[in-house]
């Protein structure tokens, strides 16, 4: 209630009140007004008619001291009816004006204004101010000296026989006009209801338009400034980011369908809102995926720099030092046929051919290494290679205790390749399976195609149920060198010739293992064609 | 006696073939260079020749087909390093009897002679 009045410009129910009330107070002075004026014009002709007929009752009253001539009975008379009620002055004055006779004594001998009622009635063209209320009566209302309206009536005194056939001889017969009677009468009482009207319409006015305010206030309030007030606080909240809010609907008026229209505007706003923050999120996932594959494909570009360069420096190497390898290989075979065998030096170099041996072998690793390029184009038939490889190395000594559980069939996953390439990766996981179980456990292969971005890849599982990989060993599996076995039993280049062949014919190598559990190696190569 | 000619530029892989070769009953002759191994072979016809696939002037290959050409009876055995395989096979087409991969042991080298000289 209180905010309809705060400020009259911001509210619409004070708009409404104000117009409201004004049209109404207008309407009832209007109305109040025609009634009053009409009663007045009614009133006056009714006060007009008495005092006609009081003038004519003057007349009577004095027509036979007229005609007798006895003027001091004329004066007494007036006097007398003036004494009634209302009757303010009575005067008859002669056609020049001189006041033959007067309720007011002392003005008797003295004549009148020429402004007069009396005269103006013939002798002023301007007759607007006066009316005639016959034939003969002429009146006219004005303020008297207390400011109350009062009601003049004037009536010529006509010349008749009797007049100047009178035995006083006062009026010749030629004279037309004798005088005048006029009476003055005094309409206070009308004054004093008009006033008490007045009052009580401008009380009837306010106590209507404070009624009407009170109960317009309250409906107004009801159905318009309490929903309305409601919905800006609603609106206020969304603004803050309160989606969640939802305005209470009251009435089922324009302004409930305000309400209902706001709320599922909100409603809108909100699904549109989460609409456009799973898309950013979606896009910030997709995002972060991209760049962490431009890192990853960046990291292994740089590996594959690393690696070729290292590899061109290791076959370069390699080569050279392969001739001097061949002297000391020679030479200390010669000499140990010309020492006794069992000697002690005869011991001496075979420690130096097996070291030479051991030259040799990590020469061959680089050679290979550094030479991933396949130049022999052939095919790889994965399980032909698979199959022949298992059947070589379970004849060795070093997989007695390991047992093969295989579930490779007949289907032919052909891919383009080296054969003798592919053997060497599969030789190399062998040998690390049969390392990391310390030479007693299971290893497990299999085949199988697989499909990823819409390429085919044959996949071969390497499981063995060895120590695992330790999380830190991971990166650095592929690297050349990196090995965690005694010097003269790895060169840790076995991993990363592999990586080199299989990157190279397109593929990939990937690693899941647990420590204590075992490590499984996928590697793939991409799928040419499938024959069964 | 069968005669051998050794084709290196590498002096210590030149001596240890005829280190290895001579008591066995060979007679060793040798070339530093591919144009040198000709010249020789010029002056008179040997059993086998050994060649380096790797040398500075004239390319193993380029040797061989020259020997090839001039003198295709001659047996040619090819020396070569791990990464030249793929070459060393593709000199068997183009004639080679057989290849050995250095650093070999006087036994392979024994071995692989012999089976030339048998067949
Ligand atoms: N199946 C496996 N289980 C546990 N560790 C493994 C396995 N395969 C490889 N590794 C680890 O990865 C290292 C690198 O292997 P890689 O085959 O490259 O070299 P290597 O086997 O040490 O030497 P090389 O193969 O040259 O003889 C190994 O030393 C070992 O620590
Ligand atoms: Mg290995």
């Amino acid at each position: 209630m209180k905010n309809i009045f705060r400020d009259p410009r911001k509210s619409l129910a004070a708009k409404l009140i104000i117009a409201i009330g004004l049209l109404m107070v207008v309407g009832s002075f209007i109305f109040w007004f025609s009634i009053l004026h009409k009663q007045e014009k009614d009133i006056m002709s009714i006060a007009v008619n008495y005092g006609g007929s009081f003038i004519d009752y003057v007349k009577r009253r004095t027509s036979f001291s007229m005609l007798t001539d006895h003027r001091a009975v004329i004066q007494q008379t007036l006097e007398d009816i003036s004494m009634a009620e209302g009757v303010e002055r009575v005067r008859i004055f002669d056609h020049d004006g001189n006041i033959s006779y007067s309720t007011d004594r002392p003005s008797v001998g003295s004549s009148v204004d020429r402004d007069t009622l009396a005269c103006r009635g013939c002798h002023v063209e301007a007759k607007s101010d006066f009316q005639l209320l016959s034939e003969r009566k002429t009146w006219s209302v004005y303020k008297d000296s207390l400011g109350f309206t009062a009601l003049k009536l004037v009536e010529p005194i006509r010349n008749e026989i009797t007049c100047y056939t009178s035995d006083c001889h006062v009026h010749p017969q030629e004279q037309k006009i004798l005088g005048f009677i006029e009476a003055d009468m005094s309409l206070a009482l009308l004054d004093k209801a008009k006033f008490k009207q007045g009052l009580a319409l401008t009380a009837y006015v306010l106590v209507f338009f404070l009624a009407i305010s009170v109960a317009l206030g309250i409906i107004l309030w009801k159905i318009v400034s309490k929903p309305v007030t409601e919905l800006t606080l609603g609106m206020g909240k969304v603004a803050e980011g309160d989606f969640n809010y939802s305005v209470p609907i009251k009435s089922m008026d324009e302004i409930g369908v305000l309400t209902s229209t706001f709320n599922s505007m909100i409603k809108d706003i909100k699904a549109a809102r989460d609409q456009r923050e799973l898309w950013t999120q979606t896009l910030e996932a997709e995002i972060a995926k991209q760049t962490e594959e431009i890192q990853k494909t960046h990291a292994s570009l740089l590996q594959t720099e690393k690696l070729a360069s290292l590899g061109r420096m290791a076959a370069g190497v390699a080569h050279e030092i392969n001739n001097p390898l061949t002297g000391v290989v020679t030479f200390s075979h010669l000499m140990l046929q010309r020492v006794p065998p069992d000697s002690l030096d005869a011991e001496d170099l075979k420690v130096i051919i097996e070291q030479a041996d051991r030259c040799s072998k990590i020469i061959r690793n680089l050679l290979t290494f550094s030479r991933a390029t396949p130049s022999e184009k052939g095919e790889i038939n994965v399980n032909n290679v698979l199959s022949r490889t298992i059947y070589m190395v379970k004849n060795q000594e070093k997989f007695h205790n390991i047992k093969f559980n295989t579930s490779i069939d007949d289907t032919q996953f052909i891919s383009d390749g080296d054969p003798s390439q592919f053997q060497q990766i599969c030789l190399n996981m062998f040998l690390n399976a049969a390392d990391a179980m310390n030479g007693r456990g299971e290893i497990t292969v299999a085949t199988r195609k697989i499909t990823e971005n819409g390429k085919n890849y044959v996949e071969t599982e390497f499981t063995d149920t060895g120590s695992g990989i330790k999380q830190e060993d991971m990166e650095k599996l592929f690297e050349p060198f990196f090995t965690t076995k005694p010097v003269d039993k790895g060169t840790g280049l076995g991993l990363s010739v592999s990586h080199g062949i299989v990157k190279h014919l397109g593929g990939e190598i990937k690693v899941s293992s647990t420590v204590g559990k075992g490590t499984s190696f996928f590697v793939r190569l991409p799928l040419k064609e499938q024959r069964t | 006696m069968k005669k051998i000619l050794v084709i290196d530029d590498e002096h210590i892989v030149r001596v240890s073939c005829q280190r290895t070769l001579t008591p066995e009953g060979f007679e060793v002759i040798i070339a530093s260079s591919g144009s040198e191994g000709l010249e020789l072979l010029e002056k008179g016809p040997v059993d086998l020749v050994l060649l380096d696939l790797k040398m500075p002037d004239m390319d193993g290959v380029e040797v061989l087909n020259e020997i090839k050409a001039k003198w295709p009876d001659t047996n040619v055995m090819m020396v070569t390093g791990y990464s030249s395989v793929e070459t060393a096979v593709k000199t068997l087409k183009l004639g080679a009897l057989n290849y050995i991969e250095k650093p070999f042991t006087p036994e392979t080298l024994l071995t692989a002679v012999n089976e030339v000289f048998k067949s």
